[in-house]
């Protein structure tokens, strides 16, 4: 069945589909809309779930840590403020290895308060040890939803959702629904390895001495690590059960680009058409959408990258003190194996519009730059 | 509890970090490394107390206006309060531990309460019959005899007391002024311990005079000595037999008996004890002018230090580091005395620096009446053939006052030199419970050091600073008129709120605290106690923190 939904009710049917038995979650704009058609869902028997209401996004992911310990699917959403007080309870569900799946519809972070979107949230939970999968459209954010489950059931570590606020979270577009039946066939019935079991007692999350704190951080680096393989393998079986698939990068137009730009989110949709009005003008130019942030697709990213002459990542983000979290990423990912130069350009902070004008402005300015003046090149700052 | 895994690859290990044995032993898994447990500990009070008298307990038991639970716990260690609560020297309050937060507990003025309402409601004391078949001689009636006597017929032997005088009391009776202890008390706490068990008396017979030990060995299973120190000891100076010097004790003795005394214009007490300070006081009351002569400084004076203090408020002079050299007559009077002044030499086996003449330095004091209160001695004729003594005291060679002869027991002065009623009370009732030990061939119980609090475990910020409730005192103008009691005991609201400062050390009050504080609710109250539910206690020990009075300890699981 097909439907015209707001980005917010696709995360909403995704977790529909899925077999959640918690949800927990406290309203914050832009996410409300996700829990609150979760809410009506529940009321109304749709999904066999308990809604646990909470008082904050710190009890929000507790509730779903508890959850996820005594072995069922466990969803949360939540946005900027609510992701960064969840914070120490993110570390927790990675520590425990739990398999939550967490949808944060990007907003900036106040002061000054704002509810308009930049990936400043969700990036500054870089290094907590979630999955995370930037969406582009309302139909991927839905099927992620449901490939999230399964990456995070198979390694074990948490998956986060990223959405971009209003651009996607409150922008309609046309939604094939997914249901429970079908999706059963690829998501199977949650079997916890460890929970909590009064017939079988044990200890959790109990104190690790220096012998075993150091070899339980190296088994959920090994988890990332094989993330990357399964990321791409679930998105492959998804493709073979639903005939859609989105890749853990997603390269536009690249074959033969003397310049490509590196994007995420909605901005990826936006640059590609960009990119088409530019290859009209005979402009060897391409983009690179990266979806997969964490584990970041290293490979994949060097495969598309090495081969152009020039690249551009746009950064809605800022790490202060430093750059572009996106560029630094990039610069990392490439270090030692190409000497393709890498531009950074930094725009659309707190919400403000990237629009077709503000990219061709990046594009042009990464065609024609020999040489990088400075590491961050701010467009459309009022210096 | 199993044993500790270690492992060799990650491969070994839970994916996350979960305990890999069965946590049953521990429900709250390692969340509580560490188990907080009730665990009463004695009140330092009680510690200082020689009698080891209860006295959170009857405290406690005050601020719940059970006073007859409240006396008959103090009972069960001291069967006087009446006596004790107005002429201790209470080293109780040297103890309490509210002295490091404002001052120390008004101990033996609530204890006088106590002992006072015994008095006042006969029925409290129930009557003990004979039940066992031994029979003991106690020889004294002072304290130590009392004690003994009573504590031996309170478990059902049969004892008969021995005094050489015609009234019991010792010297309760002849030796503490009534202004510090009215008779009218002294007749109605011996009556009591008399009506208390099988306790017979036989007055007026001096054992070792009238009776032999060897005689009462015979009749008797045991026999206890509390003979006190009756004698005077002299100053051993010239000219001291004759008129105008008098034993302190005998003065004492006619004061108490009701006798006219008229010690003159001047009158000087030799000596630094309580027996000078007594002497001293009584003194003044015949209008004398009187001059404490001691031949160390108010610092090693032995005497109670509230005393010292009374007797200075009652006009009494000091007159420090001079000692009696000569006697002085004139006309077959007394006209003066001659000191030798003193200083502090090397300290003595006391501890306390003993006094040396100052060569060529003396003074004169002219004199009516001179007082010697330098020590009291025993009299021990008849005795010391029976009984190993030593410096003309009865050699004791265990706790309980064991003598040389097996079934002879000895306590009080006699054995200690001049100390304590406090002390002799003690003593009683340790030899008591040692015979009954023997004759009923039980175990000696088992000696552990016991747990105590300090300053560090309450938690003060449940408490207010509030100064000592003080007992009200008739006036010194009043009070030098006669021998009316001076101290006249708590009203019923001071008692009540003396009784509420207490922070009853170590011991559970039943305030609540740890069972409100609890965060896991693992708190069960009982009907008169409290015990943690370790299903639940993640042992935080916010109920050790929150206790105010160092009630629950800790120790570490596992161990």
């Amino acid at each position: 069945m097909r439907k015209v939904i707001m980005g917010n009710h696709a995360v909403s049917y995704g977790v529909r589909a899925c077999d959640v038995k918690v949800l927990s979650a406290y309203p914050i704009t832009p996410q409300t809309q996700v829990v609150e058609l979760l809410s009506e869902m529940c009321a109304s028997g749709e999904i066999d779930a308990k809604f646990i209401k909470v008082e904050s996004e710190h009890s929000a992911m507790t509730a779903c840590v508890g959850a996820s310990a005594a072995g069922v699917r466990a969803f949360t959403a939540t946005s900027a403020q609510g992701l960064l007080l969840m914070h120490e309870v993110l570390h927790w569900a990675v520590g425990a290895r739990l398999p939550i799946v967490l949808a944060n519809i990007n907003r900036a972070v106040g002061p000054p308060w704002s509810i308009w979107t930049d990936q400043n949230d969700s990036l500054s939970q870089r290094d907590v040890g979630w999955l995370q999968i930037y969406c582009e459209s309302n139909q991927e954010t839905q099927d992620t939803i449901v490939q999230a489950f399964k990456i995070a059931e198979t390694v074990k570590l948490p998956v986060m959702l990223v959405l971009d606020a209003f651009f996607l979270s409150h922008t309609f577009e046309i939604v094939d629904i997914l249901e429970a039946k079908d999706v059963r066939k690829f998501l199977p019935p949650y079997v916890a390895e460890t929970k909590i079991d009064v017939d079988d007692p044990h200890s959790f999350g109990n104190l690790g001495s220096p012998s075993e704190y150091f070899e339980l951080r190296y088994m959920i680096q090994k988890a990332m690590e094989e993330a990357r393989d399964v990321v791409k393998d679930v998105d492959i079986e998804f493709k073979e059960h639903f005939g859609r698939g989105y890749g853990v990068v997603h390269p536009y137009r690249c074959d033969g680009a003397d310049v490509i730009l590196v994007t995420s989110g909605t901005v990826a949709s936006t640059t590609r058409a960009v990119i088409d009005e530019m290859r009209d003008e005979g402009i060897k130019i391409g983009s690179l959408k990266i979806r997969l942030f964490r584990p970041f697709p290293v490979e994949e990213v060097y495969e598309v990258l090495s081969k152009a002459k020039k690249v551009a990542v746009i950064d809605r983000n800022i790490s202060f003190g430093h750059h572009g979290i996106f560029f630094q990423e990039i610069k990392s990912a490439l270090y030692g194996r190409t000497d393709v130069p890498i531009f950074g350009y930094i725009t659309g902070l707190g919400g403000r519009d990237v629009t077709p004008k503000v990219i061709r402005e990046i594009a042009d300015r990464a065609v024609s730059d020999e040489k990088q003046e400075r590491d961050i090149n701010w467009i459309g700052v009022k210096v | 509890m199993g044993e500790k895994i270690t492992f060799k690859s990650y491969k070994e290990m839970p994916i996350n970090a979960m305990s890999i044995a069965d946590m049953t032993w521990n429900l709250t898994g390692s969340w509580r490394n560490i188990r907080p447990y009730y665990d009463f500990k004695m009140s330092p009070c009680r510690l200082g107390c020689p009698a080891m008298e209860d006295i959170q307990r009857y405290i406690f038991l005050v601020t719940e206006k059970r006073y007859e639970e409240a006396w008959g716990a103090i009972i069960e260690n001291n069967p006087m309060p009446a006596v004790t609560g107005r002429v201790c020297f209470h080293p109780c309050m040297d103890k309490c531990t509210r002295k490091d937060f404002d001052q120390a507990i008004n101990i033996p003025a609530i204890e006088r309460s106590l002992g006072d309402m015994g008095l006042e409601n006969r029925d409290w004391m129930k009557k003990v019959d004979a039940s066992k078949k031994e029979k003991v001689a106690v020889v004294g009636s002072g304290p130590a005899g009392l004690s003994c006597a009573f504590y031996l017929a309170r478990m059902g032997y049969q004892v008969a007391m021995f005094e050489s005088e015609k009234a019991l009391g010792g010297i309760l009776r002849w030796g503490i002024p009534e202004y510090r202890l009215p008779n009218d008390v002294v007749d109605r706490v011996i009556s009591q311990i008399l009506g208390s068990g099988p306790i017979t008396v036989r007055a007026e017979t001096t054992v070792g005079r009238d009776i032999g030990l060897d005689e009462l060995e015979k009749e008797y299973d045991a026999i206890f000595l509390g003979l006190g120190l009756m004698k005077s000891r002299s100053l051993g100076i010239e000219g001291e037999k004759g008129k105008g010097i008098e034993p302190g004790l005998e003065f004492l003795k006619k004061v108490n008996s009701g006798e006219t005394v008229s010690p003159g214009k001047r009158a000087v007490v030799v000596g630094g004890g309580n027996t000078a300070m007594d002497v001293a006081r009584c003194a003044r009351r015949t209008g004398s002018d009187v001059t404490v002569v001691y031949r160390r400084t108010m610092n090693e004076m032995p005497a109670i230090k509230d005393e010292i203090e009374e007797a200075e408020k009652e006009g009494v002079h000091f007159h420090f580091l001079a000692a009696p050299k000569e006697v002085v007559r004139s006309g077959g009077k007394l006209a003066k005395v001659v000191f030798q002044e003193m200083e502090l030499g090397e300290p003595d086996e006391s501890g306390r620096r003993r006094p040396v003449p100052v060569e060529g330095r003396t003074f004169e004091l002219e004199v009516d009446t001179l007082f010697t209160a330098i020590g009291e001695q025993a009299d021990l004729t008849g005795i010391e053939k029976k009984v190993e003594c030593e410096w003309n005291m009865i050699k004791t060679t265990g706790e309980a006052g064991e003598t040389s002869s097996a079934r002879i027991f000895a306590g009080g002065d006699v054995v200690t030199g001049a100390a304590s009623v406090v002390d002799a009370v003690a003593a009683g009732r340790k030899a008591a419970g040692k015979l009954d030990r023997i004759f009923t061939s039980a175990d000696e119980p088992a000696v552990e050091e016991p747990k105590t609090v300090g300053i560090e475990e309450i938690n003060t910020a449940y408490f207010h600073q509030t100064k000592r409730t003080l007992v009200p005192r008739i006036p010194v103008e009043e009070a030098l008129k006669g021998y009316l009691e001076i101290n006249s005991g708590f009203l019923p609201e001071q008692l009540e709120a003396e009784a509420d400062r207490c922070f009853s050390c170590g011991v559970c009050n039943f305030c609540d605290n740890c069972w409100m504080y609890c965060p896991d609710v693992a708190i069960v109250r009982l009907e008169d106690s409290y015990e943690v539910n370790y299903d639940f206690c993640k042992g935080c020990l916010v109920c050790v923190v929150e206790c105010p009075r160092g009630c629950i300890s800790t120790r570490e699981e596992g161990k």
